[in-house]
């Protein structure tokens, strides 16, 4: 019960810093980070897939109505949902066992947390931008932000990641 | 039944991930115009590549078929473009009125396509054409048939496909005029048959025949481009104008080798238009 009101305060505090922060920020064309995509990639590896696709959903909604992305919020992070098992095994080699004890992501090393954090980042930015520009006339410009955005939101998410699943799942 | 169910079960996500997904992607793709464009210039792409393979074997079939129609026009033309010459040199015409003949000639470009996909049972039908912007393709160009027939009007490219809107669209329109008296009208599509369009704004005084013809009268294609020809008519009930029923010329529904017509001056057309009404 404690864990699970834990998820929801960082659900909640993502929102608000995605909304009233982050989306406010004005660094450059190029460089927009993200964190309310770090409320799926942190679920339970060990939750169904089926709620992880409803949590996306409605946080999703929350911030397409937000912000106004009429669906494009949500539609880049209902794929999180599905692939992530799928994502951390390619980048991890690491799976979700039947005998498993405690959460997989606070037995993870740091190095294969990082990897997987960092990958899910990257592959909702691609989609989130791609979908926003859905062109390759300015491919370099593409390439450009989903790299430099994607390092970025690491490098912020980074410490979340680490105090929530340290000192607060775990 | 049970295995019904271990299916189900096995697949429910999946189902749920895809119809979620799908409405999202609806929602964004009708929120805005460029969204809208986006989208439907990918799907076309995409669409258009699948149907492109699969009506690449039927057109192997008919190439001999299409060789011999393409022969048959390209000797036609260089018939007409030498008789032209011949009598335009024979009669000594003075340089202006040559240079107008000249100029007045050679500002369309023909590209050749082949259709890729289309439909014709809906009231918004289009035609997919496997040339796009790479082929120097783009919107606004006339499509035609070899034979001169109208087919439409192209409203979207990508890079190697376009999209036309076709005259059975219900949102087409173009200019025309009897060939017989030059009077004009506006063409357009009630959305009812697939083999007539309407002729609207005729003028009382122009006395339209069944079987008179009537060609198109747009800046986008040359003079000589069919329409059809006129099957019935009748005076609007102001008693203002008459409205006719042309029979269409162009073949909708077996439509397959046609040609994009470039006014290589519409952009300049275009440009004084937008001056005048600004």
């Amino acid at each position: 019960m404690f864990k699970n009101i834990s998820y929801f305060w960082l659900t909640l505090a993502l929102l608000v810093a995605e909304i009233f922060i982050l989306d406010q920020l004005s660094i450059a064309m190029w460089l927009r980070p993200m964190l309310f995509q770090l409320i799926v990639i942190l679920l339970p590896m060990e939750w169904r897939t089926i709620w992880v696709l409803v949590v996306s959903l409605v946080v999703g909604v929350v911030m397409d109505v937000s912000l106004g992305g009429a669906g494009l919020y949500t539609a880049t992070l209902l794929p999180l949902a599905v692939v992530r098992r799928t994502v951390m095994y390619l980048t991890t080699r690491r799976s979700v066992e039947p005998g498993d004890q405690s959460p997989l992501l606070t037995r993870m090393s740091q190095r294969q947390l990082m990897i997987y954090v960092g990958a899910m980042i990257f592959v909702h930015h691609l989609l989130f931008f791609w979908l926003e520009t859905m062109s390759m006339v300015s491919l370099w410009h593409l390439v450009a932000t989903i790299i430099m955005s994607t390092l970025l939101s690491v490098v912020i998410a980074w410490p979340i990641v680490r105090l929530f699943l340290s000192k607060i799942v775990r | 039944m049970h295995r019904l169910v271990e299916f189900i079960k096995r697949i429910y996500v999946l189902v749920v991930f895809l119809l979620l997904e799908v409405g999202a992607l609806w929602s964004y793709a009708t929120s805005s115009s460029y969204a809208e464009a986006k989208i439907l210039s990918r799907t076309t792409a995409v669409g258009g590549a699948v149907s492109g393979v699969i009506t690449d074997v039927g057109h192997f079939f008919s190439l001999p078929e299409v060789n011999r129609r393409l022969t048959a026009r390209v000797a036609e033309l260089n018939e007409e473009l030498e008789s032209a010459e011949a009598l335009l040199y024979a009669s000594g015409l003075d340089t202006t009125a040559m240079a107008m003949f000249e100029d007045s000639n050679h500002h369309f470009r023909y590209h050749p396509a082949r259709v890729v996909s289309m439909t014709t049972n809906r009231k918004k039908n289009i035609i997919v054409l496997d040339r796009g912007t790479i082929d120097g393709v783009a919107r606004d160009m006339g499509v035609i048939t070899p034979d001169n027939e109208l087919v439409g009007y192209v409203v979207s490219c990508s890079e190697h496909y376009a999209v036309v809107m076709p005259m059975l669209n219900i949102d087409f329109s173009t200019g025309g005029r009897i060939v017989e008296n030059d009077h004009v009208c506006v063409i357009r599509w009630t959305g009812e048959s697939r083999f007539e369009v309407e002729a609207v704004e005729l003028s009382i005084y122009s006395e339209p025949k069944r079987g008179m013809e009537v060609e198109v009268r747009s800046e986008r294609l040359p003079s000589g481009i069919t329409v059809g020809t006129i099957e019935e008519y009748e005076l609007n009930s102001a008693k203002s104008a008459y409205t006719a029923t042309l029979r269409i010329a162009a073949d909708m529904a077996t439509l397959d080798n046609v040609l994009i017509v470039e006014n290589t001056h519409y952009g300049e057309i275009e440009e004084l238009i937008k001056q005048v009404e600004n």
